[in-house]
């Protein structure tokens, strides 16, 4: 049975054709460690460069426990959640005016085509210059691409809305305000939690490349730093410690998206 | 009125510069970056950097792009392919690929492999993420009519799966462009000594401000170019699907 147009089509029962899947699922990445465990272990996988995942398991609660890793995720952490925040507000307020007016729509236009192509490390120089070398300009620069996908997302949030709704609303009394709150938010709110979604992930990765760039603590520092001192295991313990916060963004992400869109069906990645 | 606020914003700067109410070591006014930006052309300089970035953009993308459409289309036309590679998928997604960066130039040395590999794993998520979903959400109807009319297995792929994922694919290879742009600049930014990333840095550690924002300048033309110029290409190409609900 072919899998084309399975994501709208209705299958069969779920739970009998699932299991093998599921047995799959968790049986590919299973037999991977194995490999790389084996292969390190026999000398295929040259050790000093791929060290046996069991000893990168380890090393990683060596390092969980004496505080050090912990001390490096909280702080990465910290930045993505400021530069999140400092993206939201701004981008949902942007988003707003641009979807709303037409006139702020068109004079942001311009600004933002040619701004939004330029990575955002490539700012870390600028924020640098206007908000001293430190923390502030880091968390700025890891915002804009945040920002700029928050503020897009949020007015085409606005821009799809069904403007029959608006005028029934309007039409039922609702101005101002209230018209805003209870129709145009929760209208345009699957597109701004779309936003959220994308602009957590890129403040992640930006946080992550700009602690590369230049840091001394953050988890990217840690990596970036790690290698250079050739310490793989501490570099590996990195890596995982990042894919692990990335997760865990999405998670609370997902949990959180209940509560602010909970008519929308839970689809993978919405 | 689009072109307005640009002026405004440029004629401001100058402004300021010149009032002194802005540093000009740091925001050089936009008629000498402009300057710097035409001297470094006639030089030859950005067109150099340029041509380093775009040719690890060029590898890096063509790298990807087929194993990746054909990774998709399998993940899209056979269950067990997807269950094997899903929680590959799941895994590395939120994993920011410049993390790898470093396990890269372990395995391939620090040079050009590492950075356009980096590239190219990117594009190559991206791609296969836009394709497997392309197949996957494709109208069943479509494919039933396919069915009752004879087709099956290769048939049924040529006519009927693969025109219906087409601009899934395109958008994914897109997007795929895009982010492998951005990847390979702030690479070079991070760890390359040429390229357009590199040269912004470089301008920044010796504070050649103009010519900073001469490459930014040209950073953003590039990206802006290659995104709305690829997304003209696609309307045309696939003239017959609808306009879709742009994200910029």
């Amino acid at each position: 049975m072919s899998e084309p147009g399975a994501a709208r089509g209705t299958s069969g029962p779920p739970s009998r054709r699932e299991w093998p899947e599921q047995a799959i699922g968790i049986a590919s990445p299973l037999l991977f460690l194995v490999a790389w465990e084996a292969a390190s272990a026999t000398g295929l996988l040259r050790p000093q460069f791929f060290p046996r995942p069991t000893l990168i398991l380890g090393h990683a609660l060596d390092l969980a426990l004496d505080g050090s890793l912990g001390r490096h995720a909280g702080i990465t952490t910290a930045r993505v959640a400021a530069a999140f925040a400092l993206a939201l507000v701004p981008g949902v307020a942007v988003g707003l005016a641009m979807g709303i007016s037409r006139r702020v729509r068109d004079g942001l236009d311009p600004l933002f085509a040619v701004t939004y192509p330029i990575p955002s490390v490539l700012f870390l120089p600028l924020f640098s210059f206007v908000l001293g070398p430190a923390e502030a300009a880091l968390v700025a620069t890891s915002a804009m691409t945040s920002f700029f996908l928050v503020a897009y997302t949020t007015m085409t949030g606005v821009q799809q809305m069904d403007r029959t709704v608006l005028e029934a609303a309007a039409h039922f009394g609702a101005r101002g305000r209230t018209l805003f709150a209870k129709v145009l938010l929760p209208g345009a709110m699957p597109f701004i939690f779309t936003g959220m979604r994308l602009g957590l992930g890129y403040a992640l990765i930006v946080v992550i490349a700009v602690e590369m760039a230049s840091a001394q603590r953050g988890l990217g520092a840690l990596l970036w730093l790690s290698w250079g001192l050739l310490k793989v295991e501490d570099m590996y313990a990195a890596l995982v410690a990042i894919a692990l916060l990335g997760g865990g963004l999405l998670w609370m992400l997902g949990r959180f998206r209940r509560r602010l869109v909970p008519w929308l069906p839970d689809v993978a990645g919405g | 009125m689009g072109v307005l606020v640009p002026v405004i914003v440029l004629t401001a700067w100058e402004a300021a510069v010149w009032l002194g109410l802005m540093s000009a070591r740091y925001f050089p006014p936009p008629t000498v970056i402009a300057a710097t930006f035409a001297h470094l052309i006639a030089g030859g300089v950005l067109w150099k950097e340029a041509l380093v970035t775009l040719a690890r953009l060029a590898a890096a993308f063509l790298l990807a792009a087929g194993p990746a459409v054909a990774l998709g289309l399998a993940m899209g036309l056979w269950r067990p392919v997807r269950s094997a590679v899903e929680p590959y998928v799941a895994l590395l997604y939120p994993l920011p690929k410049i993390a790898l960066l470093p396990l890269l130039l372990i395995v391939l040395g620090v040079g050009e492999a590492a950075f356009v590999v980096t590239g190219a794993i990117t594009a190559f998520f991206q791609i296969v993420l836009s394709t497997a979903g392309g197949v996957q959400s494709l109208d069943p109807r479509l494919i039933e009519v396919g069915r009752n009319y004879g087709a099956r297995g290769v048939g049924l792929f040529r006519k009927i799966i693969l025109p219906g994922a087409l601009p899934a694919i395109f958008t994914g290879l897109r997007l795929g462009l895009g982010l492998a742009l951005i990847t390979v600049i702030v690479v070079e930014f991070v760890a390359a000594k040429s390229g357009l990333g590199h040269l912004v840095f470089r301008s920044w550690q010796m504070l050649l401000t103009a010519e900073m924002f001469a490459a930014f300048a040209l950073i953003g033309l590039i990206g802006l170019a290659l995104t709305r110029g690829l997304r003209l290409l696609q309307q045309r190409a696939l003239a017959w699907t609808p306009p879709e609900r742009e994200l910029t």
